[in-house]
C-alpha cells in the first residue's frame, strides 16, 4: 500500500488525504487506471479546489451577460441576433519547459474552446510575462513563444489583435503565457456540453491520440523542482492546420444541425471530456476504447485517458445523424469514429478488448476536493511603507531618466513581436495592436463593433494584493473607454505561486477580492477564465535551495461595445496646435513605479489607492466627451507616469513625428516635478482638443465635466520635433520615436 | 453591365484563411457575383467564371514547401486549363506561392530575410498599368496594402529576370511612400524589391500583399480595391 500511495504522489500529485479519500469513495485502493483518472480530475487545473471558494464571490451575471461561467465559455449578447463568446487561458507551465509548443497548444486550445461553443473565433490577444529583459534565457524564451502564437494563430486565419508583454526578474524561473479568444455567434446556434441525451451516440473526431502530454494537467498543477526537463513529455504538440480543418468540419456540422452536445479535449483530454459531459448533462456514458484511434500502437488505457494531444473533440449525436456527420469530417479528412453512446445511469463504463474494463461513477469522480485553505498576511506587506519624497533628492539629469523610461522594455512599443502575428486578417481590425485597445467591427456590412484588452500589473499587486486585482480591471475599463467603448464583460486568468502557502493564498483571496469590486462598479461581470497556481520553481544556488516565486499576477481580458468602429479614438496626437488637456486629478503617487526603480533602484513602496466611484465618474465624463466628438485623442496616465503618456501620444502617430509643449503648475497641484513626470498609480487621462474651441463646445465641455464632477485643465500644445515639459524636460522627437520602437 | 454579372470563383483548399475575406469583399463592396470553388471538386471547365482569385492562408499547412501541395490538387488543373486559354487568375499571398509552384508565373518563394513572419503595411509602386489587373491604377501610382507572410522573399534567376522585365510582367514592387524603391521599404528581401508579377501573356498575376485587406476606407487604405477595380473595368470593356 504504501508503495501505490508514494507513487499516487509522486506520479499523479494526489495528497495522502486525497488518495485516502478516494480509497474510502470506492471502499478499497483506487487501481492504477482509477488513479489516472482522479488525479487529473482532481488536479487543481481541473478541479479550482483551492480557488472555488473564492471564484463564487465573482459577479457574473447582469448587462448582456448571457452565459457566465461554467461551459467551455462565456456569452455575451451583441444585438441584432449575434453573440459574442470569449475565454482567456493559461498555459504558463508546458511554455516555460517548452516554449514554441506550450504557447502554440495554448492558443489552439482556447480557440477550440470558443468554436466548441459553436463560435468562429475572429481575435485573439495574449499576456505574455517573461524574465527581466537582461536574463540570458529571456531572448529565448520570448523568440520562441512569440513564434508560437504566430504560427498557431496565423495559420488559423485568426488574427492577434494585441495583448501586453511583461518583462520582471519575478518570472525569471516562470513565464507566463496568458491567450484570449473571442468568437461571434448566433443567438440560437450556441453549442453546449451539457446537452447529452441518453441514447446519444458519443462520437470522437479529429486527431488521433498519442503519446504526448499525458499527466499534463497534474504537471500544471505543480511547482517545477530542479528536473523541469524530465517534464518534457507532458507537453503537447500542436497542428494548427489540422485545427483549421477541424473549425471549419465543427462549424459546418453544426451548421447542418447534426451535433447534441459537445467538449473540446483539453486538460486531461478524454477524461475531462466525457466526465464532464455526462456530469452536465445528467447522464453517464460508455466508452469503447478499442475504437479511440491511435498514433502509438498499444497504448494503455490508462494513457489513452490521459494523453492530451490536441485538436480533438468529443461529441454527442443521434444515432440516425453519424452518416451525415460523418460525412462532413471526411470532406475535412479528419477521424470521426463511434465511440460509445449516452446513457442513463450516471456512470462511465469503460470498454477495452471487447470487455468491460472498469465502470466509475461520474459524481466521485467530478465532485473533487474544494480546500478554504489557511491564508496569512505575508511578512513582507509589512515592511512596504509610503514614499517618504523628502528622503530622495532629485536626479540632476531628469532627460536621461525620461529616455530610460521611454525606452525602458516594459515601456517601448512591442512592435517587434506583434508584427509576427497576423492582425489584418478577417478584414475587421480597424484599430490594429500598438494603441490602447484593439477596436474591430462586427462585419464588413456593419460598423458595429467591439474593443478589447488584456493586462494586468503583478508589481502593484504584490504591493498591494487588494488594490492590484482592482486596477487590472479598471486598467483594461480606460482603455476600452479612452477608445470611446464601453466596457461589458471580463475574463480571467489568475496567475499564482502554490496555493498550499497561506501567504500566497492571501495574495490570491485579497486580488479576487479587488477584481470584484472593480467589476461590480463597472459592471463588468466576470463570464469565464482559469487559475494557474504553483507557478513557482525550487532553485539552487551554491549549497542554498530556495523557491522562486511570480509576483501575483491577475490578468484581465475585456470586451467593450462602440456604436460604431470607425469613430474610435485612438492615443496618439494628431495636429500640430491642438490642445492638450489633462483630464482627472494627479496624486503623485510614486510607490511602485518604474521610476523609483530606475532612479533610487526601489520599487517597494506603497502605491496609492484606487477611488472606484471616481474611476467611474472619470471613464463616463470622458466617454461622454468623445461620444461628442469633441476629443482628437484620449490616453491614459499608467506605467512611466504623465511624461510617458505624452511620449507615446507624440511618437505613435503613425503618420507624423509630433511633440509637444507642457507648462503646468505643479507647485499649484503640490508635487514636485518628479512626482509630477512619473507618478503613475494615477486616476487621469491626457486629452487633445481643436486649437480655440468655439463658445458652444467650451460651455458642453463645461457642463459634461461639470455633470460627472471632473476636473481638467489645459497643460500644453501640440507641437513639432521637440517634447518639453515646463523647461526642465527637453527631449527630440525624432531620437525619442526611435528609441521608442527598436528598444525591444 | 452590371457586377452582379461578373462571376468570380475562389479556390478553396483545406488551410485556405482568406478565401472568406475575399468573398465578402467581392460580394460586399464590389458587387461582383463570387462564389467559392472546392479544391476536390471536379469543376473540369471553369470558363463559367469571368475571374478565379486564389486566397492566402496556410494551404495543406504549408507543410513540404509554400503552395506546394495546392499547386498540385485537381482543381490547379482546372486554372492551369481556364489560365491557357486566356482566363483571369489572381493570386494572393499563399495563392501567389501556389501559382509558382504550380508552374503558372516564374521564380521561387524564399522565407523572408529576418526569417520571421511579417504582417504590416507597406507602398506598392505600380510599374505596369496595362493589365487585367491593374489598367484601373493610375501610371506609376504608389498603393499601401498590407504584408501577412513568412515566405514571401521572391527570387528568380537572372535570366527568367531579364525575361519578366522583356515583358513588362513585373507588375508591382516594394517601395516608400513617396514611391521610392529602396532597400529600407523591402519588407522581405524580394529580388529588385518585387512584390507581384504576372506571366508573359498578363493574364495571371500573383502578389504577396493583400488588396482583400486594403479595399475599404474603414481599414485604413482603399488602395488594394484599385486591384479589383481594375479586374471589373477589364472584364466590362472585353
Amino acid at each position: 500500500m504504501d508503495k501505490t500511495k508514494k507513487q499516487a504522489e509522486k506520479l499523479f500529485g494526489l495528497s495522502a488525504e486525497e488518495y485516502e479519500k478516494i480509497s474510502e469513495l470506492l471502499g478499497r485502493e483506487p487501481d492504477s487506471f482509477e488513479l489516472g483518472i482522479f488525479s487529473a480530475m482532481w488536479s487543481e487545473h481541473c478541479s479550482y479546489k483551492s480557488s472555488k471558494v473564492y471564484l463564487k464571490t465573482l459577479p457574473t451575471e447582469g448587462g448582456k451577460v448571457l452565459i457566465g461561467p461554467g461551459e467551455n465559455a462565456g456569452v455575451v449578447d451583441f444585438g441584432d441576433g449575434d453573440v459574442l463568446v470569449f475565454k482567456m487561458e493559461s498555459h504558463n507551465h508546458p511554455s516555460f519547459i517548452e516554449p514554441f509548443q506550450g504557447s502554440a497548444t495554448g492558443v489552439g486550445g482556447i480557440m477550440r474552446d470558443i468554436f466548441t461553443m459553436g463560435a468562429r473565433p475572429v481575435a485573439n490577444l495574449n499576456s505574455l510575462r517573461f524574465g527581466s529583459f537582461s536574463h540570458p534565457r529571456t531572448p529565448y524564451y520570448l523568440s520562441e513563444v512569440v513564434k508560437g502564437i504566430g504560427f498557431y494563430g496565423n495559420c488559423m486565419g485568426v488574427p492577434t489583435v494585441g495583448g501586453e508583454v511583461v518583462f520582471d526578474e519575478c518570472y525569471n524561473d516562470n513565464i507566463l503565457v496568458n491567450a484570449f479568444t473571442i468568437g461571434i455567434a448566433k443567438k440560437d446556434g450556441i453549442f453546449l456540453s451539457s446537452k447529452c441525451e441518453v441514447g446519444n451516440i458519443v462520437v470522437y473526431v479529429g486527431s488521433a491520440t498519442g503519446m504526448d502530454g499525458i499527466h499534463g494537467a497534474t504537471m500544471a498543477s505543480e511547482e517545477f523542482d530542479l528536473k523541469k526537463n524530465k517534464k518534457r513529455s507532458t507537453v503537447q504538440v500542436g497542428d494548427p492546420f489540422t485545427e483549421k480543418l477541424l473549425l471549419e468540419a465543427c462549424l459546418e456540422a453544426m451548421e447542418k444541425k447534426l451535433i447534441v452536445s459537445i467538449q473540446d479535449m483539453g486538460a486531461a483530454g478524454l477524461t475531462s471530456s466525457s466526465f464532464e459531459m455526462a456530469d452536465k448533462s445528467g447522464k453517464g456514458m460508455l466508452i469503447d476504447l478499442d475504437a479511440i484511434p491511435l498514433r502509438t500502437a498499444g497504448m494503455a488505457p490508462v494513457e489513452m485517458m490521459l494523453s492530451e494531444s490536441q485538436e480533438r473533440m468529443l461529441i454527442a449525436c443521434e444515432k440516425e445523424k453519424f452518416a451525415e456527420l460523418k460525412a462532413v469530417f471526411d470532406k475535412w479528412g479528419l477521424n470521426c469514429v463511434k465511440a460509445g453512446e449516452v446513457i442513463k445511469e450516471k456512470v462511465i463504463k469503460f470498454y477495452y478488448k471487447s470487455k468491460i474494463y472498469k465502470t466509475l461513477d461520474v459524481d466521485v469522480i467530478v465532485n473533487g476536493p474544494e480546500y478554504k485553505r489557511p491564508l496569512k498576511k505575508p511578512q513582507y506587506l509589512n515592511k512596504i511603507k509610503s514614499v517618504k519624497i523628502n528622503n530622495y533628492k532629485i536626479p540632476e539629469n531628469l532627460n536621461a531618466l525620461a529616455v530610460k523610461i521611454i525606452t525602458h522594455p516594459n515601456i517601448a512599443s512591442k512592435r517587434a513581436v506583434f508584427t509576427q502575428y497576423d492582425y489584418s486578417i478577417g478584414t475587421a481590425t480597424i484599430v490594429p495592436p500598438g494603441f490602447s485597445a484593439a477596436v474591430l467591427r462586427a462585419n464588413v456590412n456593419s460598423c458595429k463593433g467591439f474593443l478589447l484588452n488584456a493586462g494586468g500589473n503583478s508589481r502593484y499587486t504584490y504591493l498591494d494584493p487588494f488594490t492590484g486585482g482592482a486596477l487590472a480591471v479598471t486598467e483594461c475599463a480606460r482603455n476600452i473607454t479612452a477608445c470611446g467603448g464601453y466596457p461589458a464583460a471580463i475574463t480571467d486568468c489568475l496567475n499564482f505561486a502554490s496555493p498550499e502557502d497561506p501567504e500566497v493564498m492571501w495574495q490570491f483571496a485579497y486580488a479576487v477580492e479587488g477584481i470584484k469590486s472593480a467589476a461590480v462598479k463597472l459592471n463588468t461581470p466576470v463570464i469565464s477564465g482559469n487559475v494557474s497556481f504553483y507557478n513557482e520553481t525550487a532553485k539552487k544556488d551554491g549549497d542554498k535551495t530556495y523557491v522562486s516565486k511570480i509576483y501575483p499576477t491577475p490578468v484581465i481580458g475585456m470586451l467593450g461595445f462602440i456604436d460604431d468602429a470607425g469613430s474610435a479614438v485612438t492615443p496618439f496626437f494628431k495636429d500640430e496646435g491642438d490642445e492638450i488637456y489633462l483630464l482627472g486629478s494627479l496624486k503623485g503617487s510614486l510607490g511602485g513605479s518604474l521610476y523609483m526603480e530606475l532612479a533610487y533602484g526601489d520599487f517597494r513602496q506603497k502605491p496609492a489607492g484606487l477611488d472606484l466611484d471616481y474611476e467611474v465618474r472619470l471613464q463616463n465624463c470622458l466617454r461622454s466627451l468623445i461620444n461628442k466628438g469633441f476629443l482628437k485623442s484620449a490616453a491614459d496616465i499608467s506605467e512611466g507616469g504623465i511624461f510617458t503618456a505624452l511620449a507615446e501620444s507624440a511618437v505613435t502617430n503613425p503618420e507624423k513625428i509630433l511633440g509637444f509643449n507642457v507648462n503646468c503648475d505643479i507647485k499649484a497641484l503640490g508635487l514636485r516635478i518628479d512626482e509630477f513626470l512619473f507618478s503613475e498609480f494615477e486616476q487621469a487621462f491626457i486629452i487633445t482638443m481643436v486649437q480655440k474651441p468655439d463658445g458652444r463646445r467650451k460651455s458642453e465641455t463645461a457642463a459634461i465635466l461639470k455633470k460627472y464632477g471632473i476636473k481638467s485643465e489645459k497643460i500644453g500644445v501640440v507641437e513639432k520635433g521637440a517634447m518639453k515639459i515646463n523647461g526642465i524636460i527637453n527631449l527630440k522627437s525624432g531620437k525619442i520615436k526611435e528609441g521608442y520602437y527598436s528598444a525591444v | 453591365m452590371d457586377n452582379k454579372k461578373i462571376k468570380a470563383g475562389i479556390t478553396v483548399f483545406p488551410g485556405s484563411n482568406c478565401d472568406a475575406d475575399v468573398y465578402r469583399v467581392l460580394n460586399s463592396v464590389f458587387g461582383v457575383n463570387a462564389s467559392f470553388i472546392w479544391h476536390k471538386d471536379e469543376i473540369k471547365d471553369l470558363k463559367k467564371y469571368d475571374f478565379i482569385v486564389i486566397p492566402g492562408g496556410f494551404s495543406y499547412g504549408d507543410y513540404l514547401r509554400s503552395g506546394a501541395l495546392a499547386a498540385r490538387s485537381p482543381v490547379m488543373q482546372s486554372v492551369k486549363d481556364y489560365a491557357a486559354k486566356g482566363g483571369i487568375a489572381l493570386g494572393i499571398c499563399n495563392g501567389f506561392q501556389i501559382l509558382l509552384e504550380a508552374g503558372l508565373l516564374d521564380g521561387v518563394m524564399l522565407a523572408n530575410r529576418s526569417l520571421k513572419f511579417e504582417c504590416k503595411d507597406v507602398y506598392l509602386k505600380t510599374l505596369n498599368t496595362e493589365t487585367p489587373f491593374t489598367c484601373a491604377v493610375k501610371k506609376g501610382a504608389v498603393l499601401k496594402m498590407p504584408i501577412a507572410h513568412h515566405d514571401g522573399n521572391y527570387f528568380a534567376t537572372e535570366s527568367l529576370i531579364s525575361g519578366l522585365g522583356r515583358k513588362k510582367s513585373v507588375i508591382f514592387k516594394y517601395c516608400d511612400e513617396k514611391g521610392g524603391i529602396t532597400a529600407g521599404s523591402n519588407p522581405n528581401g524580394s529580388i529588385l524589391n518585387i512584390a507581384g508579377i504576372s506571366n508573359a501573356a498578363g493574364n495571371v498575376m500573383g502578389l504577396m500583399p493583400h488588396p482583400e485587406r486594403s479595399s475599404e476606407k474603414i481599414l485604413g487604405s482603399e488602395d488594394g480595391g484599385w486591384i479589383f477595380k481594375s479586374i471589373i473595368k477589364y472584364i466590362k470593356e472585353k
